[in-house]
């Protein structure tokens, strides 16, 4: 899982959900404060910048007040001054002398600088300041016109270097005789009371002409003064506000213009500094500036804890689910809040314990067959391999048997899926029981069974599993009421002798099994040699599918002697594959496969056809031998079909029916008692005869028998065979003979081999017998002969047979 | 004002040489617009040079603040008195180059005289109360009058002769020209004049019930 190390470093990705809403919650104040510090700032700006303009505009007002109101007192003491009696006398009397004198003490009274007496013509009579103007014309003729016209003027003039506030008023006596001038110095005291009034920077400057700005009195330290006019020579800036920067200082600057004439021009220059007016706004800023500081160190740790109160629990969600991914469903997650986070946890632990359970069925799916409730092949095959590398570990015995029950297609065909379906069931539940707990039990398939002995040992070796297996199911199943007999075929392999691994153990046991199955033996070990006759199997599978078109198969018939008659009275037919390479192969060699490929069926018809056509050339030679021919389950099952090919092929021999007889095994019969019954009865029809053959390994009884319509017994080799050791054995012979002499039956023994036998089956008054004390099965030429030949022989027995009765 | 007007016509009528028969004159005084002046002077300066008067008299008196008349006309040698009618003390002074003079603070009768024998106009006003401005003009002849609301000055009783008239009025802003007249005996001309005047400026004056002084 690629994320599982970004989880424990909450800004490793950018994208996490934690950086997002730390990023978002961020931006958003940052942009929010931002926005906010820009207009707080735009508008503080803009208000400082509109209080100064303010507090100019104001200045500018109470400055302009201040100077009328200077103005008037100016003018109003100039009025009192002009109209005193004793001034006028002084100045009636045009002596120079006394006028100066008058006019000094007169302007002391009010605090005039500079007085000046002008005739009513414009010429100056007597100055304070500089007495040598006298005789010259009034430098500032129209203010004395203002003066005539209004009774009164006043001006800001520039003399020398200093700046006067000017007023002129007549001398009346009573009309107007002269001129008085009054002039105030402007200076820095001047400045210093406005500046105390206004809370502003004051300085006066004019400017003659194009010439150079003068200062002449200002608020400003002396220092700073060349600055302030080089801030305004250079621009030219006009009665509005402006900045100006003095000595890096900003000043708000107004002018307010006190004579505005292209060849005069007198400002007032009023100012504020910045700094001191931004100050309280500065302020503002500063703790807004802190203020959004410290907000946003609150945010980024409160949103931190938010988004880690939410992505603490989704990461251990996550967490949980990549356990469960990894298949640990062991833990739950611990739901701490009932939010919806903790809903979500509530959830997901369902969901856990969901796929738990689900899991569990799937496993139980996926390894248990759904029949028999036992493991599946899967399951199987995963603990052979398991056992097999711990068996390798502790060099262990191990042991696998493989078995499926004989004949079990026919159940499914004839009874149906449901019966053997719980024939199946009924199987498995008896071999479970058989077995120790430790011993694995599985289904593979179909009717095919493994058990895997996980410790061999004396008491269960495989041998002793597979007889108790056996035993277990010779008690017959009973389904639905009927009783059903079943037996089943067992291979085993043992590790390690038969195989490393688990797929060559499983294959050995199944060549063993097959093995068991061919030989009918129950139960078989692994040979190796098993292995050859499987391949030569395999061979002639291939092979036996053209040997019936070649040719390769020919009919041996061995005699079978009426003991009554002491001679040959019929003959079996018995097939041999003659083939090219490995002559004579026996029928037990490839019967069971041909009857597994379905190929039984030709080869019975190809048999029944030669050996009719046999007994037929035989009976038109004068030769009356009866035929017996074997036909199998299968055979009997198409009965329509066999009895129309019998009646057919009789026909075409011109042999008379009762000249052939059919031999079916006890177990043929047992497979499917009720489609036998009926083939026989109508083989009876027919006038065929019919025999039990192997009499006595199908455990059927002989009130079955009798109910079927047969007209022989053919007791078993191996009772014959065995009557000389065992006596037992005789016994079964003789009282199968009495009883089937009872119901009516011709009873025949096979496998004769010695005189005892002979004998004996006399005495039981067996009715024929057969085997290699007779003749072996031989071709029909080789029968002729071997009548020929024999007639002494033949005729010997039936006279000892005689001579015995 | 009618007592004064009697007086010096009294004096004129004395004044008239007794032999020659006399001649009056009408001066018509309009200023710019044609309109008439009042208070204007008209005077008449025979050829044979100016005379002073003898024992000739005139007063100004003080009615209700003011000087009155506004304007008045004398012959140099006139002995001039300022009688004060109000209750209030006035201080009436001078320094009019052709007169100067000072009567400190006073009521009723003036306490002298005050002889013009200078010609020239004589401004003179009130140290207490500075609305009030009157005029003396001092003329070296006795043939003047002043004229009435109607512009008219009479001019009577000249004896012929050959004379400067000239008008002059105390707010003109520039002396009219003069006229020469040869007057025949029993001629009565009449002469108009265009003076231009500047309006009488109104001066601040403060009502008397609120000014006890």
């Amino acid at each position: 899982m690629s994320a599982a190390p970004e989880t424990r470093k909450p800004f490793a990705n950018l994208s996490s959900l934690r950086a997002r809403i730390v990023i978002f919650f961020v931006a958003l104040l940052v942009l929010v404060q931002g926005l906010g510090a820009f207009l707080v700032i735009q508008a503080n700006s803009q208000i400082a910048r509109q209080t100064i303009d303010q507090q100019l505009e104001q200045g500018e007002r109470v400055f302009r007040q201040l100077l009328k109101q200077n103005q008037a007192r100016l003018e109003q003491g100039a009025g009192i001054l002009s109209a005193d009696f004793a001034f006028r006398q002084a100045i009636a009397t045009n002596d120079i002398g006394t006028i100066l004198s008058v006019l000094r003490n007169h302007g002391a009274r009010v605090g005039a600088d500079v007085m000046t007496l002008a005739s009513l013509e414009n010429v100056v009579r007597a100055d304070t300041l500089d007495n040598a103007r006298a005789g010259k014309p009034f430098a500032y003729p129209e203010i004395i016109n203002i003066a005539r016209a209004e009774g009164k003027a006043s001006s800001v003039v520039v003399r020398g270097t200093s700046l006067y506030q000017l007023v002129v008023v007549p001398v009346l006596a009573p009309d107007p005789i002269a001129w008085v001038g009054l002039a105030f110095e402007v200076n820095d005291g001047v400045a210093k009371e406005l500046q105390q009034l206004t809370g502003l920077d004051v300085s006066f400057a004019s400017r003659m002409g194009t010439g150079n700005w003068q200062l002449h009195a200002s608020t400003l330290p002396v220092s700073l003064r060349p600055a302030l006019l080089a801030a305004f020579s250079g621009s030219e800036i006009e009665g509005v506000r402006d900045e100006i920067e003095i000595a890096g200082e900003d000043y708000e600057t107004r002018l307010a213009s006190l004579e505005s004439r292209p060849d005069k021009r007198v400002v007032a220059v009023l100012q504020k500094q910045l700094k001191e007016s931004l100050s309280p706004f500065r302020r503002i800023s500063t703790s807004f500036f802190w203020l959004t500081l410290a907000g946003l160190a609150f945010l980024v740790a409160g949103s931190l804890l938010i988004a880690r109160s939410i992505t603490r629990p989704v990461h251990r969600l996550a967490e949980a689910a990549r356990r469960v991914q990894q298949g640990d469903y062991a833990r739950h997650v611990d739901v701490e809040h009932h939010d919806e986070i903790g809903q979500l946890a509530v959830s997901f632990n369902h969901m856990l314990d969901g796929i738990v359970s689900r899991e569990r069925e799937i496993l139980r799916l996926a390894y248990e067959d759904g029949l028999t409730a036992l493991p599946n092949r899967a399951m199987f095959n995963e603990q052979l391999d398991q056992a097999v590398r711990t068996a390798k570990r502790a060099s262990a015995p191990l042991a696998v048997l493989l078995f499926d029950m004989d004949r079990f297609k026919t159940i499914n065909d004839t009874l149906g899926h449901p019966v053997g379906d719980q024939a199946l069931r009924e199987v498995a539940s008896r071999v479970r029981h058989v077995l120790r707990d430790s011993d694995i039990v599985a289904r593979l398939g179909g009717d095919e069974f493994g058990v895997l002995l996980a410790t061999g040992g004396a008491e269960h070796a495989p041998k002793v599993v597979a007889q108790k297996i056996l035993k277990a199911l010779e008690t017959p199943l009973v389904i639905d009421g009927q009783p059903m007999d079943i037996t089943a075929s067992i291979g085993m392999a043992r590790f390690p002798e038969h195989g490393e691994d688990a797929a060559s153990l499983l294959r050995a046991a199944d060549v063993a099994m097959y093995e068991a199955k061919r030989t009918k033996s129950g139960y078989s070990i692994y040979d190796p040699t098993h292995d050859e006759r499987r391949q030569e199997f395999l061979t002639l599978l291939g092979e036996l599918r053209r040997a019936v078109e070649a040719g390769e198969l020919v009919l041996h018939y061995q005699p079978k002697m009426s003991l009554g008659e002491g001679r040959m009275t019929s003959v079996e037919a018995l097939v041999r594959w003659s083939h090219p390479q490995r002559g004579f192969i026996e029928p037990s060699a490839f019967s069971p496969f041909a009857e597994h490929t379905g190929y039984s069926g030709e080869i019975t018809r190809w048999v029944l056809a030669r050996a009719i056509e046999q007994c037929g050339a035989w009976e038109k030679a004068g030769l009356h031998i009866r035929m017996c021919v074997n036909v199998s389950a299968r055979d009997l099952q198409q009965e329509d079909a066999l009895v129309q090919f019998l009646s057919t092929a009789l026909q075409a021999a011109k042999l008379p029916a009762g000249m052939l007889s059919l031999e079916i095994t006890e177990s043929a019969l047992m497979e499917d008692p009720r489609s036998a019954q009926s083939t026989l009865r109508k083989l009876r029809e027919l006038g065929i005869a019919t025999s039990i053959d192997d009499y006595g390994t199908g455990y059927s009884s002989l009130a079955y028998i009798k109910q079927l319509a047969v007209s022989e017994l053919k007791i078993d080799r191996a009772f014959v065979s065995g009557m000389e050791a065992d006596r037992s054995n005789a016994a079964i012979v003789r009282s199968t003979i009495e009883l089937g002499h009872n119901l009516g039956l011709t009873v025949v023994a096979e496998g004769v081999e010695t005189d005892h036998e002979l004998a004996e089956l006399r005495r039981f008054g067996c009715d024929f017998a057969q085997g290699f004390y007779f003749a072996r099965p031989m071709p029909a030429d080789e029968l002729e002969k071997w009548l020929g030949a024999s007639r002494d022989k033949a005729f010997g027995i039936a006279a000892e047979a005689r001579g015995e009765a | 004002m009618s007592r004064l007007a009697l007086t010096l016509i009294l004096a004129l009528a004395l004044a008239a040489p007794g032999g020659a028969p006399a001649a009056s004159v009408q001066a018509q005084v309009r200023d710019a617009a044609r309109k008439p002046v009042a208070d204007a002077v008209v005077y008449a300066m025979p050829a044979t040079g100016p005379s002073e008067a003898r024992s000739a008299r005139a007063a100004i008196e003080q009615i209700d603040r003011e000087f009155v008349p506004y304007v008045s006309v004398v012959q140099t040698g006139t002995a001039v008195s300022f009688p004060n009618r109000d209750t209030i003390l006035h201080h009436v002074y001078s320094f009019s180059p052709a007169r100067t003079f000072e009567i400190k603070l006073y009521t009723g009768k003036s306490p002298g005289e005050i002889v013009f024998d200078k010609p020239g106009v004589v401004n003179i006003g009130c140290n207490i109360h500075d609305w009030m401005v009157g005029y003396v003009l001092v003329v070296s002849t006795p043939y003047f009058a002043k004229t009435n609301a109607d512009g008219i000055a009479q001019l009577r009783d000249i004896p012929s002769g050959t004379y400067e008239l000239r008008a002059w009025h105390p707010r003109q802003s520039a002396a009219a020209d003069a006229r020469s007249l040869v007057l025949e005996p029993f001629a009565t001309p009449t002469v108009a004049f265009a003076v231009d005047v500047l309006p009488r400026k109104a001066r601040y004056k403060p009502p008397l019930d609120r000014l006890k002084y």
